[in-house]
């Protein structure tokens, strides 16, 4: 037997119907399509490789001590799962999300996505039209760059990349992968500059060259942070800069339902007896918060500190005065 | 949703598609295919390549028993061992909770919390959640994109409440949801709109309500699915931005062109739909930008910034 696709498949059903572990010996005299005349090194290197493809595939393999080698079983708890209850909308959504970017080179994790979508029964042709096209620059290289670096965060491995900032300078960085996070267009990538011992957020449409630490892949490089959470390193555009300080912003009665689609998970809120709502939130930047606050408006207005209050009177000032 | 597979991907569709082959079912290739993701005849290829597969001693009885004919497939003996789905592995958990992420899905929403109950035992889904975040969703979303993308796959209008982001306007609209899409991030519903009898493109995280009104509608055979504006076709404004100021990119301000002057000012020729929508952004600028032409649109900024200052003075 030569396909290599059903050797795999005999494999998971010789380890998935059976409570008796069984060696790599068993698996090889088995019949399951391992070739009769291949060397034993050979064998063992072919027998990893599918045990690997069919746990990345979701069969979790125990391991069992069988004295003078180790013998397999799949573990059916650990494997199998049990029917989730979708309703027709979720149907729909799962659907939605997955034509919309299986097909888009800027999304990561295409393949995964179909895999996934296919596993609940929630895949295929039908469902509702939809379409993406994250990718603001270069989105087949940024999907690539940016699965490279989501798998380098899994199994902790130090990437390394050619780096071009905004000012134009280039420079090697060396960086421990803590987090991926996507914006406007771009993936970026968090961790810490193994020079600079500090932590800082990378474009990866900007990298070049791209390696992942080869040696020992299954030895992590470093540990990240207990506390860290990607969630808290992906800022609005007006926290980035100097040092924080505590804003305020107040939108209308007829806004105040905007502020959980802007506020994307950052400050606080709290509605008024008048219906309006006030938020407050970390900023960096008066004028930068000033700029975000009228291209997010109508509807909404800074209320304090009074650097991002005089940043926006002066502003909408300058505007009117030089429009006369 | 095509896509040619490695061995690896095959061996994973091929493990997805046991489960489905129930003994004495004869099952519609089209439908299998629709399950997994690929087309029929992919799907075919599978099938026929499971009929060799089972285990040993490979009697009649050990194998995958099925008979593929014409469009569908009868199971005479199905796979010895799997029976149920897989959990799902941590790419797939990753990749499910990104795509949720990006269509407005928080970590503790209940659709998300059920579908970890499918992911394997040996994810850590807490960490990828504060890995992995493909955050293009604002919060607050999800319900309106589960009733949008319930519609467009059901041909159902909806009743939409929608903010007009220039003016502030809030509209009372009825649409038939033709396509979800999603651009940089942003997801925009195209439907057809009611009260224009028109063709219009809604941001999603500018509706605030979505109801579906048990009405059906029928889809245009060909839905387009281009969510920027003509720009051919539109009034063009001469914008001057002061030296420094970081200039707006191409997507932004779609079909804008800019020349930078040796002073380092920079010259745009921005075509808008509405001066309501090129005002605000040359506000946001805060006098870093300047509309010199044509005249009716510098009143109009004008106006808007004056506007601006009333709530705050």
């Amino acid at each position: 037997m030569s396909d290599p696709v059903e050797r795999m498949v005999n494999l998971a059903l010789y380890l998935a119907s059976t409570h008796t572990p069984r060696t790599a010996e068993d698996c090889r005299a088995a019949g399951l399509g391992y070739p009769e005349d291949q060397d034993d090194a050979a064998f063992i290197r072919m027998f990893e490789r599918d045990k690997d493809a069919l746990r990345a595939g979701g069969l979790v393999i125990e391991v069992v001590d069988a004295g003078e080698s180790d013998a397999y079983r799949v573990d059916p708890d650990a494997t199998y799962a049990r029917p989730v209850d979708l309703t027709d909308a979720e149907r729909s959504v799962l659907r939605a999300v997955a034509t919309a970017f299986v097909d888009d080179p800027a999304f990561p994790f295409g393949d995964e996505l179909l895999s996934a979508v296919s596993k609940l029964g929630t895949s295929g042709t039908g469902g509702p039209l939809a379409s993406a096209d994250l990718g603001r620059t270069a989105p087949e290289g940024q999907g690539i760059h940016a699965r490279a670096i989501a798998e380098a965060v899994q199994t902790r491995k130090t990437v390394t990349f050619e780096y071009t900032n905004a000012a134009d300078q280039t420079r090697v960085r060396s960086v421990d992968p803590y987090g991926v996070f996507f914006r406007d267009g771009s993936w970026y990538l968090v961790g810490r500059d193994r020079d600079a011992d500090a932590v800082r957020t990378y474009a990866i449409p900007r990298m070049r060259d791209i390696d992942v630490n080869p040696s020992r892949p299954r030895t992590p490089d470093f540990e990240r942070p207990a506390d860290f959470d990607i969630r808290k390193a992906e800022r609005l555009p007006f926290q980035y800069g100097g040092e924080p300080f505590p804003a305020t912003v107040r939108f209308l009665p007829e806004t105040a339902w905007r502020i959980d689609r802007l506020a994307r998970g950052h400050g606080d809120s709290q509605t008024l007896p008048d219906g309006s709502a006030v938020w407050t939130v970390e900023a960096n930047d008066a004028r930068r918060l000033a700029s975000w606050i009228v291209d997010e408006g109508p509807g909404l207005y800074a209320v304090e500190p009074d650097s991002v209050v005089e940043e926006l009177v002066a502003g909408l000032k300058r505007v009117a005065a030089s429009h006369e | 949703m095509n896509r040619r597979p490695d061995t690896a991907t095959r061996a994973g569709r091929l493990l997805a598609l046991i489960p489905m082959l129930k003994k004495g079912e004869t099952i519609a290739l089209s439908e299998l295919a629709a399950a997994v993701g690929c087309e029929p005849a992919q799907v075919a290829a599978d099938l026929s390549t499971l009929s060799m597969c089972g285990v040993p001693p490979f009697t009649p009885y050990d194998m995958i028993d099925l008979m593929i004919d014409g469009d569908s497939v009868t199971v005479y003996a199905e796979a010895p061992g799997i029976d149920r789905p897989l959990r799902l592995t941590l790419g797939e958990a990753r990749a499910l909770g990104a795509a949720l992420d990006a269509a407005g899905y928080e970590d503790t929403a209940p659709l998300r919390e059920r579908l970890r109950e499918t992911a394997s035992s040996t994810v850590s889904l807490d960490e990828l959640e504060h890995t992995v975040r493909a955050s293009a969703g604002p919060g607050g979303m999800a319900e309106t994109y589960a009733t949008l993308a319930a519609a467009a796959d059901t041909h159902e209008k909806v009743h939409i409440h929608y903010f007009t982001g220039s003016t502030g306007n809030v509209s009372d609209r009825t649409v038939h949801p033709w396509a979800l899409v999603n651009r940089l991030g942003v997801w925009y519903l195209v439907a057809l709109c009611e009260a224009v009898h028109e063709e219009r493109v809604f941001r999603l995280d500018r509706i605030f309500d979505a109801r579906p009104t048990g009405e059906s509608f029928e889809p245009p055979s060909l839905v387009p699915i281009e969510v920027t504006p003509d720009t051919d076709s539109l009034p063009v404004a001469t914008v001057r931005f002061a030296a420094g100021a970081r200039l707006p990119d191409g997507e932004a301000w779609p079909g804008a062109t800019f020349e930078t002057a040796s002073d380092g000012t920079t010259l745009a020729a921005v075509p808008y739909q509405t001066e309501s929508w090129i005002a605000r952004r040359v506000m946001a600028y805060l006098g870093d930008a300047e509309v010199i032409a044509p005249p009716e649109l510098r009143a109009a900024v004008r106006q808007a910034a004056i506007d601006a200052l009333k709530p705050i003075q």
